[in-house]
């Protein structure tokens, strides 16, 4: 095994890579949603499949990414082949995360063999479906929310399928967008595939795959240290989304916590059955959020690979909102059914007596616009939780996600969307000896007819506050000063004014 | 003059062009007294002056800037605080963005609004008329009147502020709001400082422009006097007003460059790298046909290969790499300059103007080692800094660092410490045992291995620098400097597969040669945003020609006023100079060029249609819209890997001029003999370790190349 003296030198050259990926993707892209709001994330596998690097960007991404490598292992990839998928049923997550999974080649002895995966998953601001934006409020069935990509080769063994790219580019709104987002992210998968060969071509095949393997057991190690501060635990949490989009009964969650011999069980018995809106999420979401918040009470330093994953073990019933199932819809369970489940796992850490935050905005906040040749979707920050440390920051992404603002004036110079308003919303953070963070308020004018589409969470039920903090605010979501739902679709005139405001966080002691 | 947190560097160029270097301990309390000392021991009255500072690095570090009232577009006033929303770690959940530099107390929003949009933007593109930002003529949404004018005034001088930032949404496009504004509040109170967004950097996107001119108005007023009072002992000193290193590489009069505070962040290690430029341009004049005496026969001893030779003609890209205490600053030299970029943090405060690329990373050679809780050795990010140092320094420091490694290793030995320090080296081993003994492994392997941890992160600060920017680290060679920078150079060589190393001569104060060597530096920038197919070749030329002008204006009226204020130089553009295409134009030698002839240029900053990166194409003569697409096609691919079947566009058009680059002679003044490694040379502020399979040959010029065996 490679030497506890050279795992972070690995681990340098390896993050390295990674990191490389995810400029090109960022320099490359068209749409602001991946050039400014960088909701997109790259990773690099072993011939494996096992996550060996990520440039650090968007947690629920990368976390779920493993099941899209294995997803295209199963089709038996040639050297140089590059997929592109979305379909939660395989390897996906939601369907505007297109992901392009490139099967690096490497010359061997006996011809070319795949050495590696370089993985790059970006939200697209449309896919097609039943509402521009691609998160539709209301579907019921996965094939209403967007072209359904099972993984297939985009490219084979080196050459594009311009046949293939022709019928996803007839299927989506905005087909030139599109078509360069997928040029950067093959870019992207190709940066990360030449910093994959040269790390081989100067160490060596199999010093690369020694020090990878070494690197996720080292994650592991790390991983079972601070699992084993806590050996024995136990605990239950229970939490709730407000609604499923299309009734606004809640839907009940629930996890039994137990620490053994250095792994962390999670049972989510007593969980929702999947329901008929699009909150559902596939398993690798769940286990995305696992492993989001066994990461955050490891120490920063830690590298993030497929290492701290297995001490994890998730157990869900057969029918069950949390490992969603063919047909269901599933948009909003990547951004939303996301963060309640990490909510629901920070509660149960909290009641086995781990030193967690208070909960912080708890939901995404997804806002996404159509008219007449362009469609938007950006999500918004809010409070963070208090904790022991001090208060939560504020205006931040907190949970699954971290992708940035859209700057006022890049959205005002590429959409009839004027921004009255972006603010902090003042007093929204819990009361506490530390106080929760601010929420955010953001006011759009519109000034073309247009449709907005919004999936939102913590209207009804507070962030809670820890240790006696107060809860943080929840959000408001108001069309000309009157309250809208969660969740929803409105036509929108020129001259109309939305409003969202973010939740706070919940305050500490 | 480069000042640093011990020493402050001199090196004087005399009339005949050779260097002489001198260090003195720093005067943390005013610079200036450090920097008016270095001048003794001088024969003569300096011709010209140049100053590297940290008073703005240090002044963002410790947060003592002024106190600055914010005015804004009501509505946004909480843009600094917003960010960009992502949070300040991934998984620290309750860490903080460094706070903004302005309170929050003291914004004032007023009523007034302008929108820039380009809903049907192929039409407005392609009628785009003449001149600047004709095609982004921003909408007047909210008109700005009198009364509202008044009331801020009236509002912003309640708080009596040291200085004042108006930065308004959209003033990249139209900045009347802004000076209007500005000149309401200089009318209610003369002596008022304002500074205005645009001013400072008339791009798009809000937060960048907001926070980077925060910084310039946070720095300003600390910066004037700093440099006022340096001046003034100057002058008591019988010395000339002194220029200042910027940010960006080129050197500014103290008067326009006090009001160009932001522009002065990184003018510390701007000037490392543009010695190390022109080291390199030395050496290719040295080598070039023509000049003396190639290869081998200036060096009695110490023959350079034929390879060598060779090299040393083509030695236009290299990456730098300056290591000193606790950081290490990595950089990037294309076609024989500096890459200049736009953006960066300094101190957690976005500053978005042209700088020298440098890549800091927190390894040095006070960074310490220790074992975490997974069991596996790290190194830094704390360091043992100057105090209490590292444990063979015997100031108190106990924990191993980078420097103990090499202490044990015998790479630095007691003998060749300057300053009279007398080496530990028992108590370095002693520290290093303890922790080799917790790996379950021996002293020098341990110390092998923190070397290799450092040098890994020092390799992937060069990585970024070159590989992220389309260039191969094995086509460059390494310019290593500062005083850990020769004992790092081997191993870092090697992990990039680099073919060879230059050791400057005055390695140990190479940033206070470039800053003698500096030449001064206009630009002046327009925004475009035309399609390349509205460029006609008059269009462009028609630019070009008012983008000179302007610049001929700047220059009569700094001849007529020696004290220029609020003017815009620094305030533009620069994203990267463009490693492709090279057309072959002849590598420039490091001769004295004509004073008369100022080097002019032109970039073009473009991107695809829809992009928010722009990249930087250089315009030649008798371009049109269609060759310079074709060009930034060609960039794009080089760098990306893929064009776009989409329309390129230009955004802005940036030019500058320069004078020529003082003439410098480096000459040896030793004759030592080539080293083969492993082998230890001693140097004046610095220690060369020769590694393994690399062999040393002492320059012409002073200093060594090292190429393998």
């Amino acid at each position: 095994m490679t030497s506890a003296l050279d795992l972070a030198v690995w681990s340098s050259a390896f993050a390295m890579v990674a990191e490389e990926m995810g400029s090109v993707l960022i320099r490359g892209s068209l749409s602001p949603n991946i050039r400014e709001r960088r909701d997109a994330s790259c990773a690099l596998f072993d011939a494996n499949g096992q996550m060996i690097a990520q440039a650090a960007h968007i947690p629920v991404h990368l976390g779920a990414l493993p099941e899209a490598v294995r997803a295209v292992r199963a089709q038996g990839p040639r050297p140089g082949d590059v997929f592109l998928l979305n379909s939660p049923w395989a390897g996906g997550s939601h369907l505007p995360d297109l992901t392009m999974v490139e099967a690096i080649a490497l010359d061997g002895a006996n011809g070319p063999e795949v050495c590696g995966y370089a993985v790059v998953r970006a939200h697209h601001a449309d896919v097609g479906g039943m509402s521009p934006g691609s998160m539709p409020q209301g579907a019921t069935e996965l094939v209403q929310e967007g072209l359904v990509l099972p993984p297939v080769r985009l490219v084979r063994e080196g050459v594009q399928d311009e046949e293939l790219l022709a019928l996803v580019l007839a299927n989506v709104r905005t087909p030139d967008e599109r078509r360069g987002d997928l040029a950067a992210q093959r870019a992207s998968c190709t940066a990360g595939a030449n910093g994959w060969r040269a790390l081989i071509q100067r160490h060596g095949r199999a010093a690369v795959e020694q020090a990878g393997a070494s690197l996720l057991d080292y994650a592991e190690r790390r991983a079972r240290a601070r699992l084993a501060q806590i050996e024995g635990a136990t605990s239950v949490a229970e939490d709730a989304l407000e609604g499923d989009g299309v009734s606004e009964r809640e839907v009940p969650l629930k996890v039994a916590l137990r620490v053994h011999d250095g792994a962390l069980h999670l049972d989510f018995a007593g969980t929702s059955p999947m329901v008929a809106g699009n909150v559902n999420c596939p398993i690798q979401v769940t286990r995305a959020a696992a492993l989001f918040v066994l990461r955050s009470i490891l120490d920063d330093d830690v590298p993030t690979n497929d290492g701290i994953a297995r001490p994890i073990v998730i157990t869900t019933p057969e029918d069950c909102c949390v490992a969603a199932k063919a047909p269901a819809a599933v948009a909003a369970g990547n951004v939303e059914m996301s963060q309640r489940i990490t909510d629901l796992l920070f509660a149960a850490l909290a009641a086995a007596g781990v030193d967690v935050p208070a909960q912080g905005q708890g939901t995404m906040n997804n806002v996404t616009f159509g008219g007449r040749g362009w469609t938007f979707y950006e999500t918004l920050g809010g409070g963070q939780g208090a904790s022991a440390k001090g208060p939560g920051p504020s205006g931040v992404h907190v949970g699954m996600s971290n992708t940035r603002n859209t700057p006022i004036e890049s959205l005002e110079h590429a959409y009839p969307i004027v921004i009255e308003r972006y603010a902090l919303r003042e007093g929204s953070g819990g009361a506490g000896q530390h106080r929760g963070g601010e929420g955010v308020i953001r006011r759009y004018r519109v000034l073309e007819p247009c449709t907005v589409t919004l999936l939102t969470e913590r209207r009804a039920r507070a962030p809670k506050g820890a240790h006696g903090g107060g809860d943080g605010a929840c959000g408001e979501n108001l069309l000309n000063g009157a309250p809208l739902p969660a969740k929803c679709r409105r036509a929108l005139q020129p001259g109309d004014v939305l409003e969202i405001r973010t939740p706070g966080g919940g305050g500490w002691g | 003059m480069d000042v640093g947190g011990t020493f402050t560097d001199r090196a004087a160029l005399a009339d005949d062009g050779r260097v002489v270097a001198h260090k003195v301990l720093s005067t943390p309390g005013d610079q200036g007294e450090g920097v008016v000392n270095s001048l003794d021991g001088l024969a003569a009255r300096a011709e010209a002056i140049v100053h590297g500072t940290t008073v703005v690095t240090n002044l963002l570090l410790e947060r003592r800037g002024a106190r600055v009232v914010l005015v804004t577009t009501a509505g946004a006033e909480d843009v600094l605080f917003l960010r960009r929303q992502d949070r300040a770690a991934l998984y620290d959940l309750s860490r903080h963005h460094p706070a903004p530099l302005v309170a929050r107390e003291d914004v004032i929003g007023v009523r007034e609004r302008l929108v820039v949009r380009a809903a049907e933007p192929a039409a407005e593109l392609l009628g785009a008329g003449h001149g600047a930002g004709s095609s982004q003529s921003a909408l007047v949404e909210h008109a700005l009147d009198s009364a509202e004018l008044a009331r801020v005034a009236r509002e912003t001088l309640a708080r009596d502020p040291e200085i004042v930032l108006v930065a308004l949404v959209h003033s990249y496009a139209d900045a009347s709001h802004e000076q209007a504004i500005a000149r309401a509040l200089r009318a209610a109170r003369p002596d008022l400082e304002v500074v205005t967004s645009a001013d400072v950097l008339p791009e798009i996107r809000e937060y960048e422009r907001f926070a980077t001119a925060s910084a310039e108005a946070y720095s300003r007023p600390s910066v004037i006097r700093y440099l006022d009072g340096l001046a003034a002992r100057l002058a008591a000193a019988e010395q000339p007003a002194p220029s200042v290193m910027t940010s960006g590489g080129g050197m500014q009069p103290a008067a326009t460059a006090a009001r160009h505070a932001a522009a002065l962040a990184l003018s510390g290690p701007a000037g490392g790298i543009v010695g190390a430029a022109a080291v390199l341009a030395a050496l290719r004049a040295m080598a070039s046909p023509g000049a003396t005496n190639a290869s081998g026969a200036t060096s009695a001893s110490g023959a350079i290969s034929a390879s060598g030779a060779q090299a040393l003609r083509e030695f236009a890209d290299a990456l730098t790499m300056d290591i000193g205490g606790t950081s290490a600053d990595a950089g990037l030299i294309l076609g024989g300059e500096p890459l200049v970029e736009s953006g960066g943090e300094v101190a957690g405060v976005p500053i978005a103007l042209p700088r020298v690329l440098v890549e800091t990373v927190s390894a040095g050679g006070g960074s310490i080692a220790w074992i975490d809780d997974g069991g596996a050795l790290r190194v830094g990010p704390r360091s043992a800094g100057a105090r209490p140092g590292p444990v063979a320094f015997g100031r108190g420091g106990s924990e191993p660092t980078v420097t103990d490694a090499q202490v044990v290793l015998g790479r630095i030995v007691a003998r060749e410490m300057s300053g009279g320090v007398s080496l530990d080296v028992d108590g370095a081993r002693a520290a290093i045992a303890a922790l080799a003994k917790r790996l379950g492994s021996d002293v020098e392997r341990t110390a092998r291995a923190i070397l290799a941890i450092a040098d890994a992160e020092m390799a992937r600060a060069l990585r970024r620098v070159s590989v992220e920017r389309g260039v191969d680290p094995r086509q460059c060679a390494l310019v290593a400097f500062g005083g850990g920078g020769p004992l790092h150079a081997c191993a870092l060589a090697d992990a990039l597969a680099m073919p060879s190393i230059i050791v400057p001569p005055f390695a140990g104060v190479l940033s206070a040669v470039g800053l003698a060597l500096a030449p001064e530096r206009r630009e002046a920038a327009m925004s475009l945003l035309a399609p390349t197919s509205a460029l006609t070749r008059e269009r462009v030329e028609a630019a070009v020609e008012s983008l000179s002008e302007s610049l001929g204006r700047d220059a009569a009226q700094r001849s007529a006023s020696p004290a220029p204020q609020g003017d815009n130089l620094l305030s533009n553009t620069a994203e990267r100079r463009e490693p492709h295409p090279r057309p072959s134009r002849p590598l420039q030698p490091a001769t004295p060029r004509p004073q008369a002839s100022e080097a002019q240029r032109t970039f073009a900053r473009m991107r695809y249609r829809g992009q928010g990166h722009e990249i930087e194409i250089a315009v030649f003569p008798g371009d049109d819209g269609s060759a310079l697409a074709t060009r930034f096609a060609e960039v794009h691919a080089a760098r990306y890997g893929f064009t776009l079947p989409a329309e390129a566009e230009v955004v802005a058009l940036r030019h500058e001029a320069g004078e020529p680059a003082r003439a410098v002679r480096f000459e040896r003044e030793d004759d030592p003999a080539s080293v083969i490694g492993p082998a230890t040379v001693q140097l004046p502020d610095a220690t060369l370790y020769v590694a393994d399979g690399w062999r040393a040959t002492p320059l012409p010029i002073g200093g060594w190349l090292l190429e393998r065996r």
